[in-house]
């Protein structure tokens, strides 16, 4: 077992019997076998119908259980006789499961590995599969419509999402080092004002954002209250309807649209991957999503960017139990979030290889990590039927220490055909040498309470020691307060990044 | 699962059975040989690091199972040795109308005083948003405070955080 992850895959020592067999017979049989393979539109392959191949042990004659074929003879076994087929014919060590085509030495009766094979494999599904097509266009999405809406929280919402905000280090570097420039900022000039607003002339929320980093980090131990951050951002932000309803997630988003706007007021880009404002280039990433038609296996590919992920909770009874197996986990959501998904009957989309519509599957996994990245816990339900809407409070077990290699696009891609020793096109641009897929988590933020009336806290790593802010009360906690938490937001920072 | 143990094993009960055991054994063989191919290949992720969080997880929990820091916290001393009355005293002068205003209660005046409150509010939702369209300039990321909350079933698992449609054609939806 290799100790160490890593995005490539390791070459497995073949067994003496498949050397033998390598070494005598070369790609032979795998080049004849490569016109038998069938990929399924799942992404699977077997062996297809051949004439000769009839789902029949030679030795029992019982058509029941795995099936075998013969590299060198195309004697069908079952998996109780494979290993007498060997035996009795010196050499005919290497044979194929027929459905899941994979090597199977006879006589190790053990699943074997050969790149070479694999790599048949992959040319005939390659050639096989109709040709997806990537679209790299930002799609237009419907915006996602979980946060706590309706006569959510307070203004703590604010302050929570802040926390988090102020103590993401690379925002903090790039504001403390006056990388905004507030004596420069054109707009800054103009709030000499008291009250009142120069006619059309916001006041710059960047500058309101430096200068909230500068107080709070002054030293200073009294309290801070961001007042004229507050006006600024209601000022900038007319469609909030104010005090009732800032939910920390929209909070947050908000924040990061102000920040790029300023930053990169002219900018048609159509991809925020190219943006290289501070709020994308801390959160942004891309996320890909495959469609693949149920029929012919056709996949449609989109890539679109995003500075969160938004996570449905694991459905998990609530019954609150010591056993491992109830509770909800963060990696568990992520496996729901890049689960293969198959689309209502209600949603057939249009194939363009079929040209009609058809039932599809579809698949999301992460093309690109961000540098922090940001997960957003969807607690919010709200029933279609009823009219109501509820928090829902189940707990949430989320590591200190996370690896996204599984929700990478590559790992995704590849489990898709079977993980096959082959690389794919693309898989180097997936793990850039810059970003490494380990995170270590530094901020949480948490909500208590119920939709209507709830507070929010956020705890924060500082130097391996975590810190409860509770509105203006900072006090130290440890490390099980903040895995006990009913999480609603957590911020991972990119372990060993630039 | 074995077979139906009703004492009356009729033929066609054992056929059954036999060809659900067949059916699990096919099932079983299939992810045993996924898994067998992952492990070999180093593929498989760190099950020891992630069990490990597991337990500390379910530790914590168990030793704090109410948030019971929560109510002690507010009474406490802080770490910069500070207490804090439950309402902040500190006086702030409105940006908007110049009045002096304790800071706890900032956030609710403002809002009366910008017209920006529910119950301030004199314009309708729907010129809001007119208006909002026309003034934000940012295509690539987007917030709906007032998304409806009828999910296409195509994106579920999509994230606030990708361009999209602002405010589509939601009606305000709220009670």
């Amino acid at each position: 077992m290799a100790l160490t992850r890593n995005p490539s895959f390791t070459n497995p020592d073949p067994c003496s019997h498949l050397a033998e067999y390598r070494q005598t017979h070369g790609l032979k049989g795998y080049s004849s076998l490569q016109a038998h393979l069938r990929t399924a539109p799942t992404g699977r392959t077997a062996i297809g119908k051949l004439p000769s191949l009839i789902r029949r042990c030679a030795f029992c004659s019982l058509r029941r259980g795995r099936f075998y074929l013969c590299l060198i003879c195309s004697t069908v076994s079952c998996s109780d006789h494979a290993a007498a087929h060997a035996g009795s014919n010196p050499g005919h060590d290497i044979a194929v499961d027929v459905d899941r085509a994979e090597l199977f030495c006879c006589r190790c009766a053990d699943q074997v590995y050969d790149p070479d094979f694999d790599i048949a494999v992959m040319v005939k599904q390659i050639v096989k599969l109709p040709e997806s097509r990537e679209s790299s266009r930002c799609r237009k999405r419907r915006a996602n419509p979980v946060n706590f809406k309706d006569g959510v929280l307070t203004e703590a919402g604010l302050g929570a999402g802040r926390a988090a905000l102020l103590h993401t280090p690379p925002l903090k570097d790039h504001f403390l080092s006056d990388r905004h420039g507030r004596e420069f900022c054109c707009r800054g000039r103009r709030r000499t004002r008291r009250w009142g607003m120069v006619s059309g002339e916001l006041p710059c929320l960047a500058c309101d954002v430096a200068g909230v980093f500068s107080e709070v980090f002054s030293g200073a131990r009294r309290p801070y209250s961001p007042a004229q951050f507050l006006y600024s951002w209601w000022q900038h932000s007319s469609d909030l309807a104010g005090y009732e309803q800032q939910d920390a997630h929209e909070f947050f988003i908000s924040m990061l649209d102000r920040i790029h706007e300023k930053e990169q007021p002219d900018l048609q880009n159509r991809g925020a991957g190219d943006c290289h404002c501070i709020a994308h280039r801390v959160f942004s990433g891309v996320l890909r999503s495959d469609v693949t038609c149920s029929v012919c296996g056709f996949t449609s590919t989109t890539y679109d960017p995003c500075v969160d992920l938004s996570l449905d909770l694991e459905p998990c009874n609530g019954i609150k139990s010591n056993d491992n197996s109830r509770i909800s986990t963060l990696m568990g959501c992520l496996d729901l979030f890049t689960r293969p998904e198959k689309l209502g009957s209600d949603q057939k989309l249009y194939c363009q290889h079929c040209e009609v519509r058809q039932d599809s599957v579809k698949q999301m996994s992460i093309r690109k990590l961000p540098y922090v990245l940001c997960f957003h816990v969807k607690r919010f339900e709200h029933s279609l039927i009823r009219r109501t809407s509820k928090k829902i409070d189940q707990n949430l077990q989320f590591p200190f220490s996370l690896d996204m290699m599984p929700y990478l696009s590559s790992s995704i891609i590849r489990n898709r055909f079977g993980n096959r020793i082959f690389a794919f096109q693309g898989d180097e641009s997936d793990m850039s040498s810059e970003f490494s897929s380990e995170f270590e988590v530094f901020a949480v933020i948490t909500h208590s309470g119920r939709l209507e009336s709830g507070h929010y806290v956020t705890y924060l790593r500082l130097r391996d020691q975590w810190y409860r802010c509770d509105d203006a009360w900072i006090t130290q906690v440890t490390e099980g307060v903040v895995r006990a938490s009913q999480v609603y937001m957590m911020y991972y920072l990119q372990k060993h990044g630039k | 699962m074995s077979a139906s143990n009703d004492g009356n094993s009729s033929p066609r009960s054992q056929l059954a059975s036999r060809c659900f055991e067949d059916l699990l054994d096919s099932i079983i063989v299939d992810v045993a040989s996924e898994c067998h191919r992952i492990a070999r290949l180093g593929l498989d992720r760190n099950l020891e690091e992630e069990e490990e969080e597991l337990r500390l997880s379910v530790q914590a929990r168990v030793a704090d199972p109410s948030s019971s820091t929560e109510a002690n916290s507010k009474n406490v001393v802080d770490i910069f040795g500070l207490t804090h009355p439950a309402i902040a005293d500190e006086i702030f002068e409105c940006m908007n109308c110049g009045r002096p205003i304790v800071a706890g209660r900032f956030a609710p005046h403002l809002e009366k005083c910008m017209g920006k409150g529910r119950k301030a509010r004199k314009v309708t939702r729907s010129s809001t948003i007119a208006r909002t369209r026309h003034s934000r300039g940012s295509p690539v990321s987007v917030y709906a405070p007032y998304s409806n909350a009828t999910n296409s079933n195509r994106a579920p698992n999509g994230t606030t955080g990708g361009s999209g449609e602002e405010y589509a054609d939601y009606p305000y939806g709220v009670p």
